[in-house]
Formats: C-alpha cells, sequence, structure tokens
C-alpha cells in the first residue's frame, strides 16, 4: 500500500517531467544550424521547392508553433519521419532501442559481476594485492576510451584469434534473425526455439558486451570498494566481529548495507550507457538507437533526435522510479 | 617514601592476578595505538583476574582505556589499536595466541560484550530478532527456528515491552534502553561464561540505567557467568561489584574489595572520583581541585603526578609501583593516603 501510493506520486510527475525534457530538447535540436529542406532536396533544388518543402514540414512556423504541433503529434503516437530513412520514426526506435537495450543491459551485467566482486574483495584487504589491483583496473577503465577498447578487443578476438564472428552487426548475415518480439535477438531466438540465432546473436554480443561491461565496471568497483571499506569500519561490523560472527557473514552483512550506493551508481550509468554506447555500437555497426540518433544530429534529421531523446528520458525515469522502489526494499529506515 | 614494602612488580602481578584459579586473568596486557607523529600507549601492562562467578567493577573516565581493555581482552582493540604485549588467560589458554578461527568461536560464546550505545552497533538493516537469533544459530549450531524461540525467549528475559512486535523491530525503531536490552540479549544468548559489560548504562535514563543493571546482574547471577563491569560511574560499582579496580591513563591506580575501597580509599586519585559523587562540600572542594590539570603523562614518574595534589618531587620522577597496603588493597602511588 506504501509502495502504490508512492507509485501514484512518483508517476504524477513523470508528464511534467518529460514535456520539460521535450521542451529542452527541441530547442537545442532545432539550435543546429543546417536547413533540413535544403539538406533533404540537395544541391540542385530550386528556391520554390525549398520553400514548398518547407511549408510542408511546417518548418514556416514560429518556433513555439512548431513546439506545440510537435507535441500534437506526440500524443497521436506520432514521432514524426526520418527523412533519411524515409520511415516513421516510431518503428526505426522500436526497431533499434531494443538492440541497444539488449547490447547495454548484459554489459551492466558484467560491469555489476566483475565491480561488485571485486570491490567486496578489495575492501576486505585494503592492502592487499586485489585492492592494488582494483586501483589501477579503475583508473584505467576510466581512462581508456571504448571505441579504442573495442578495436583493441577486435584486433585479437576476431583478427589474430578468429574466436570471434566479424563485428558486422547483430547477428549472422546467413542466419534468418528471429521473429521480433522483444527486439532482443538473443531472447526473440529462445522464444522461438532457434538455437542457431541464438548462439548466433551470442557470439556478435560477447565482444560489445565484453568492452562496455569492462570499461564500466570502474565506477562500480570504485563504489563497492569506497562503501564497503566504510560499512566494514562501521560500529555495527567491528560488533559482529566482537560478537563472534565469521568474517563471511560480517563481509555480506555488510555488502548488504552497501547496496544502496551500489544501486544508485548503476542506475546512473543504466542511463547514460542508452546514448553512451552510441561509439561501440559504431565500430560493431550494431545499429542501435545511439547510431540512429547520431546520423539525425549530423543530417538535421531532427524527430529520430527528439525521438531518442524521448525514449531514453522515458527508459531513465523508468529506471529511477525501479531503483527509488528498490532503496524503499533495501533500507527499512527509509519508510516514506 | 611509603611505610609499605614497594615489591617487585613481576611478583606483585602474580599476587594481583591469581588470587585462587581465576576464570579469566588478564597478565600484562598492553596496547599502543600507532599515531602519525607517536605511538601512544592507551593499555599500560594491565594486570586483572576474574574469579568464577565474581563481579569486578572497573572505574575509569573517558579516555583511560576502558573501551580498549573490553577489546582487547576478545583479541579485537578499537582500530588502530595493537595488543603490543601481554596474556588473556581463560581457561587455563592464553586466548590472544590461539588461532583467529578458534578464539571467534569463544567470542560472543564463552565471553562476550555488552556494547555501549548500541543502536549504532547494530546492524540497520536486519531485525532485530534475527540479529539476536543469529547469535545462537552462530555459536550453538542449533536450527533456524530453534534459535528464533530462544531469541524470542531472551527477550521476553531482557524485560522489553511487547517482545512479540520487537522481533521484527530494526534497531531505528527501538529506544535506547530497548537497544541497550537487545544488546544484553545478544551477549547473554549463549550462556557465556565471562561478561564485560563496557559501560553499559552511560547515555540512558537514571531510571531506566537502574533497571538495565539489576537485570544485568540477575542474568549473570542466573547463568553463573562471571562479568568486568566497566563504567565511568564509581557510585554503580558500590551496588554489586565484589571488587573494584580504579583505572586511569591505561594503568590500575587501585584495586581493592569494595568495602576496603569505599571506606579506605588509597589512591588520590580514587578519592577525587568518590569526592565528585559526595554530598559532603568539605569533601568536595578537597579533592575536585585539579581537574583542569594537564593530562600529559611524563614517561618517568606517576601518571597522574600533574593532577594529583598530593605529588611531589619524587612523582615526577619515578613511577610508583602497585602495592599491597592491605590484604587485597593495592594501589599505585608513592604517599597512599590511610586512615592514621
Amino acid at each position: 500500500m506504501r509502495v502504490l501510493t508512492y507509485l501514484a506520486k512518483r508517476l504524477a510527475f513523470v508528464i511534467p517531467q518529460l514535456v520539460g525534457i521535450i521542451l529542452v530538447s527541441f530547442l537545442l535540436v532545432k539550435s543546429i544550424p543546417g536547413d533540413p529542406a535544403v539538406l533533404m532536396l540537395g544541391p540542385t533544388a530550386t528556391p520554390d521547392a525549398i520553400a514548398g518543402l518547407r511549408q510542408s514540414l511546417g518548418l514556416d512556423q514560429p518556433l513555439y508553433m512548431q513546439f506545440f504541433i510537435y507535441l500534437k503529434n506526440l500524443l497521436h503516437g506520432d514521432l514524426g519521419t526520418s527523412w533519411q530513412t524515409t520511415r516513421p520514426v516510431l518503428d526505426d526506435l522500436i526497431q533499434r532501442f531494443p538492440a541497444t537495450l539488449e547490447l547495454v543491459t548484459l554489459s551492466l551485467l558484467l560491469a555489476i559481476i566483475v565491480g561488485v566482486t571485486l570491490g567486496v574483495y578489495a575492501a576486505r584487504r585494503p592492502n592487499g594485492w586485489i585492492a592494488r589491483l582494483s586501483d589501477a583496473y579503475g583508473l584505467s577503465a576510466g581512462a581508456l576510451p571504448d571505441f579504442w577498447f573495442a578495436l583493441v578487443l577486435i584486433f585479437v578476438f576476431y583478427t589474430v584469434l578468429h574466436w570471434a564472428p566479424a563485428p558486422l552487426g547483430r547477428i549472422d548475415m546467413v542466419v534468418i534473425p528471429p521473429m521480433p518480439i522483444t527486439g532482443a535477438y538473443t531472447i526473440d531466438a529462445l522464444l522461438a526455439g532457434d538455437l542457431e540465432a541464438f548462439w548466433s546473436a551470442l557470439s556478435h554480443l560477447a565482444l560489445p558486451v565484453l568492452t562496455l561491461g569492462l570499461l564500466n565496471a570502474g565506477p562500480i568497483l570504485k563504489m563497492t570498494q569506497a562503501t564497503m571499506e566504510k560499512m566494514l569500519d562501521s560500529d555495527f561490523s567491528r560488533y559482529e566481529v566482537l560478537s563472534g560472527v565469521p568474517q563471511r557473514l560480517v563481509v555480506r552483512h555488510a555488502l548488504r548495507n552497501s547496496l544502496p550506493s551500489v544501486v544508485t551508481i548503476i542506475s546512473v550509468l543504466y542511463g547514460y550507457l542508452i546514448g553512451g554506447a552510441v561509439l561501440v555500437e559504431i565500430v560493431f555497426s550494431w545499429g542501435g538507437a545511439g547510431q540512429y540518433a547520431v546520423q539525425g544530429v549530423l543530417n538535421s534529421d531532427i524527430y529520430p533526435v527528439l525521438g531518442f531523446v524521448l525514449f531514453s528520458a522515458i527508459f531513465s525515469l523508468i529506471v529511477y522510479i525501479v531503483v527509488d522502489l528498490i532503496y524503499v526494499l533495501l533500507d527499512p529506515r527509509i519508510s516514506n | 617514601m611509603s611505610k609499605f614494602t614497594a615489591t617487585l612488580e613481576k611478583e606483585l602481578d602474580a599476587r594481583v592476578a591469581t588470587p585462587a584459579a581465576p576464570l579469566v586473568a588478564i597478565k600484562q596486557l598492553s596496547v599502543e595505538f600507532p599515531g602519525s607523529t607517536e605511538t601512544k600507549q592507551v593499555l599500560k601492562g594491565l594486570s586483572l583476574s576474574v574469579q568464577p562467578g565474581e563481579i569486578v567493577g572497573l572505574v575509569g573516565e573517558s579516555g583511560a582505556g576502558k573501551t580498549t581493555l573490553a577489546r582487547s581482552i576478545l583479541g579485537v582493540p578499537p582500530a588502530p589499536g595493537r595488543i603490543s604485549g601481554g596474556e588473556v588467560v581463560f581457561e587455563g589458554r592464553n586466548i590472544l595466541d590461539l588461532p583467529e578461527p578458534e578464539l571467534r568461536k569463544l567470542r560472543g560464546r564463552r565471553l562476550s560484550v555488552v556494547v555501549p550505545n548500541p543502536r549504532a552497533e547494530l546492524n540497520p538493516t536486519a531485525t532485530i530478532g534475527k540479529q539476536i537469533a543469529a547469535m545462537a544459530r552462530i555459536h550453538l549450531g542449533v536450527s533456524r527456528k530453534e534459535a528464533m524461540r530462544m531469541a524470542f525467549a531472551m527477550l521476553r528475559d531482557v524485560q522489553i515491552p511487547d517482545p512479540e512486535r520487537r522481533m521484527n523491530a530494526y534497531p531505528h525503531e527501538l529506544s535506547g534502553g530497548m537497544a541497550q536490552r537487545v544488546v544484553i540479549a545478544m551477549a547473554l544468548i549463549c550462556s557465556p561464561a565471562f561478561i564485560i559489560s563496557d559501560d553499559a548504562t552511560s547515555g540512558l535514563d537514571v531510571t531506566v540505567q537502574a533497571q538495565i543493571l539489576s537485570l544485568l546482574e540477575r542474568l549473570a547471577a542466573d547463568n553463573d557467568s562471571a562479568m568486568l563491569f566497566i563504567t565511568r560511574d564509581i557510585g554503580i560499582t558500590a551496588h554489586f561489584c565484589s571488587r573494584v579496580a580504579v583505572l586511569y591513563a591505561g594503568e590500575i591506580m587501585e584495586l581493592a574489595p569494595r568495602e576496603d575501597l569505599f571506606l579506605r580509599p588509597a589512591h588520590p586519585y580514587t578519592l577525587m572520583l568518590l569526592a565528585a559523587f559526595s554530598h559532603s562540600p568539605k569533601l568536595r572542594d578537597a579533592w575536585s581541585v585539579p581537574e583542569t590539570g594537564r593530562r600529559e603523562t611524563s614517561a618517568k614518574g606517576c601518571s597522574y603526578a600533574g593532577r594529583c595534589p598530593l605529588a611531589q618531587e619524587v612523582c615526577r620522577e619515578r613511577p610508583p609501583p602497585l602495592a599491597e597496603i592491605s590484604p587485597g588493597h593495592f594501589a599505585r602511588c608513592h604517599f597512599p593516603v590511610v586512615d592514621r
């Protein structure tokens, strides 16, 4: 009941938050120089043709009118049309967003496993070799550019060792992608019982997931290590030691108390990676949503960009609401 | 010079530590805290023994080393402290020499500590019932169900109001007094042979304090447990300790049977402590002067010399030994105060 009231309150704020995000991104995207009509018609277009197209696109209207038209269309489920793909943005994103989401989610899972495990071990022995390794790892993970690391992995595992498939998309070209249900190839392939497609999709995921997972484990590792050190140094951990609680349990209880901070950093990374994975998407020709949005920015194709911002914003808001609910479950001291 | 023969420190320690077969004998326990400039000696070769079933009081002001002693007895001095010497003999074995897994099994099982400010000492994300039951599960190896049953019985024993509800309460939902009872329940659920009460009633209302004290005393007696009762309040020790030690700057200044200590205090510091609680203005005026005196402890002389109204040249030159001034009554002073 408490959780439901809380959820209702939070959801009531989602709509104004979204309108605000759309307004800001609309103004920002509109401030990108370049006339879409000119770009769409090419260098040989007549001024009349350009003016005609501007009118049909609504570009001759004042900015606030354009915004209201966009909002009105949104309410009808129309996110505009991309002139590059000549398809509705909604259709494009429904196809591409799950690709990014699949990549980012699996990467984040890897990052959590690596980061939390190393963080806990490093905190247990602040002067041990794992702690020193973690320090070096945290530093280099923050310093290495992801596209560079992706290229290194491709060189080693594709070019030299031939373990990984060519970095060209999400599935082998000769394999027929499974019927889209969730949009994530691995899940759809399993749902369809198509093991060949599943393995192909999985092998294509390996290198980009490794890239994003290993690099983004850095912040999770640092946060886990710092919070765990604090928790293991706290009064209640010392009291447990004094009461003869085995170290294994002391560490487990400390981790349990560290989870809110760890969940926070994970949620921030999750929202960030939706757009932040774009360079890795490009390296692996992933065809994800980030790549789609960047193409839009480069070609004054504003509807894909706005659609992407909208999707990411909704996704981030969902993540934050879920995280707030997790806090309530994790910490009995949060009651309202 | 005092008219009492100052025997060699070692011999005296032997006498202090072993009147009969003690349950716990702390021998020459030293704990140091490494600092940025110098290493601070927090316990300076402290010796004390406790007989089976006996309650020994230990009085000292803040910073005297009370908590350090309580935790060092179990081999875990407060960070960054380090045990630099000495033994804790429990049932014939020096437990500080035991490998960590063995010592761990003694902690909370055979020797347990009742900590002060327990709301910070309890795990904020686990229920009270679970935390008490965990002690029984870990140390006695009983089933989850049995452990919960024992925890509930223990909560009733410590007279917590509404124990059914408290089993599922979290530490932040308890009052200070209730949390103190919970910690006592955790310390006693395994029926330890030795209980260390580390200032367990500080920060509680006087009425609650009295309840907790009589509860501790009764439970210890029911269990046949011996207890080291550490406190800042010398008055409390008068109620139920058979012997009382006075701790100052990591050293025992006076150790005596209760009657001797309260009726014939010998050390100036003990007198000052007693005077602070006295209703006689004459006594208070005479013995409460140098509270503001420097706490610096010269390496050479008596550590109390800087605050002592009776201090003389020799006090700053030479450390006084812990001398036996009457049977069982020890004082670490060049000029013990005695009835003449």
